[in-house]
């Protein structure tokens, strides 16, 4: 898949602006923040050297010492970006407009043994829904290796991610997919890790398919608080088993659900992460689609405040150990600031990565642009029985999701950080709070993720907050290290 | 006297081909994948 040579041209906001007769304004763009010079604003980091200067719509940005700020802008600085600008612009297009999709949560059954405060999917479904059969899961593989043999490039694998509800609830199924289609796809399962017996984990590993397990707290006090079975039960011991048994394992993470309940108990947890080896985790804000999850929405600034601190706390690890535990939603906008086209998840871009780079697919072969909207009939693109994908994906429900860009969303529209946060998430913007125009549920977590990164650059500790390896295959594109 | 050290200025950008690989819920650990 080649990178398009010249820019898509779908983003609002174009380097020289028109007066309202269509013309160019007079303006040769030579001072920067008026006429058609370049919009480059500064930002506090809160740090005790340096301010950020970003130019928002090609994500350039620049750290400068304070005391040089005012020299920066009206000097060599707006000379650099200008000349950068052409290459970010059409990279950030590209990111945005010009990816195909490459990846398939797969749901393999609506049902779940568990019944967690904050999922997205309807009690219902996961109470009483239906599982789909072996056949029909070699099926569905088999059109969706046939479909993305149009869309990957060769020497890619496209990836499907068992998801749920709880695919091990239908372990049959997903073990025979895995077996018959290992050679095309490259597998993952998100599990609940209550049914991960040695058996299971003997297989998954020997596969060598990725394993996401959940565990929101280092105690079973907090843990179960909002992760437990029908009766009520908490499963913080199973998921301790299901850690012990994958702990030699290369392929595995865990996934923390930032909410009110174990806000507070963050920085233990890396502790307790890192002293059982987990190789990367996720800490997710709460996604707060469906109401019944409102009920443990974290404050957004105090949420970012026991993040960072235990973002502090993987730092003071790996200086202790050596060893590092990666936050991956952190490394993720880590990336978006200083390699944009090096990033694994795509909730944090705009348009996010539902519809485009991926979509999800229901038991009854309902096609939907993210898991968060399974159980919103109203985004039911389509079905992957019936329907040809690349239909599915020009359908309303899709495009709903596809076309929201942050420069249509008050206050992302005037935000320096939109292509660092990306609004997230659409399926919270559309349910909470009332249309795919608004934002989600959370801001200043993401403002305050990209002030400390900005800290992290400044202070040369960006390294130790990314996977061994981060940097294979990158290559400098740009670079000051002094003006 | 000691002379003062100007602190530099930071900024740069890495870049790959871009493949859209990523999700968003999950993280597919691939430190052995070809």
């Amino acid at each position: 898949m080649k990178q398009p040579t010249k820019s898509v041209g779908k983003a609002k906001g174009s380097p020289t602006r028109k007066n309202a007769s269509g013309a160019p304004a007079p303006s040769r763009g030579q001072f920067v923040n008026t006429g058609n010079g370049p919009l480059l604003q500064p930002i506090d980091i809160g740090h005790p050297e340096y301010s950020a200067v970003i130019e928002a719509d090609t994500a350039f940005w620049s750290l400068v010492p304070k005391e040089q700020l005012a020299d920066a802008l009206a000097g060599e600085l707006p000379k650099a970006y200008k000349k950068a600008a052409p290459k970010f612009r059409e990279e950030m297009e590209y990111l945005r407009f010009g990816l195909k999709p490459s990846a398939v949560y797969f749901n393999p059954t609506e049902r779940c043994n568990l019944n967690c405060t904050y999922c997205y999917i309807p009690e219902k479904m996961r109470r009483s829904g239906s599982h789909m059969s072996a056949d029909r899961v070699i099926k569905a593989l088999d059109i969706l290796k046939k479909y993305f043999r149009t869309t990957v490039p060769k020497g890619n694998l496209p990836q499907i991610i068992f998801h749920g509800a709880e695919p091990m609830l239908n372990r049959e199924a997903v073990f025979a997919g895995i077996d018959a289609f290992h050679k095309d796809f490259r597998f993952g399962v998100q599990t609940n890790a209550t049914l991960l017996d040695d058996s299971a984990v003997e297989f998954l590993t020997s596969r060598e398919v990725s394993v996401g397990i959940s565990l929101d707290a280092p105690t079973a006090m907090v843990a179960d608080r909002t992760r437990k079975n029908w009766d009520g039960q908490g499963v913080y011991r199973a998921v301790l088993d299901a850690m012990d048994r994958l702990k030699d394992y290369h392929g595995w993470s865990v996934i923390c659900t930032v909410s009110s309940e174990n806000m507070k108990q963050l920085p233990k947890l890396v502790d307790f992460f890192h002293e059982r080896e987990v190789p990367t985790c996720l800490m997710n804000i709460l996604r707060c689609t469906l109401k019944p999850s409102h009920a443990v929405k974290p404050d957004d600034a105090s949420a970012a405040k026991y993040f960072i601190q235990a973002l502090d706390r993987t730092y003071e690890l790996y200086q202790q150990t050596g060893r590092k535990l990666t936050v991956g939603n952190f490394a993720n906008i880590l990336l978006a600031i200083i390699a944009p086209t090096a990033r694994r998840l795509m909730c944090d871009i705009s348009p996010c990565g539902g519809g485009r780079c991926f979509f999800a697919l229901a038991p009854d072969g309902g096609m939907y642009p993210c898991s968060e909207f399974i159980g919103l009939d109203e985004f039911r693109g389509g079905n992957l029985f019936k329907d040809s994908i690349p239909a599915v994906l020009e359908t309303k429900p899709f495009k709903l999701v596809t076309e929201r860009k942050v420069e249509d969303i008050d206050p992302c529209n005037r935000c320096a950080i939109r292509h660092f946060c990306g609004s997230p998430c659409p399926a919270e913007a559309h349910e909470m709070n009332g249309g795919m125009h608004r934002t989600g549920a959370f801001c200043e977590f993401y403002e305050e993720q990209v002030r400390y990164a900005f800290r992290l650059i400044a202070d040369e500790k960006a390294e130790a907050f990314l996977w061994d390896g981060w940097d294979r295959g990158l290559k400098d594109t740009f670079s000051i290290n002094a003006l | 006297m000691k002379k003062s050290t100007k602190k530099a200025v930071i900024s740069y950008r890495k870049s790959c081909k871009a493949l859209g690989t990523g999700l968003s819920h999950y993280i597919l650990m691939d430190r052995k994948a070809k």
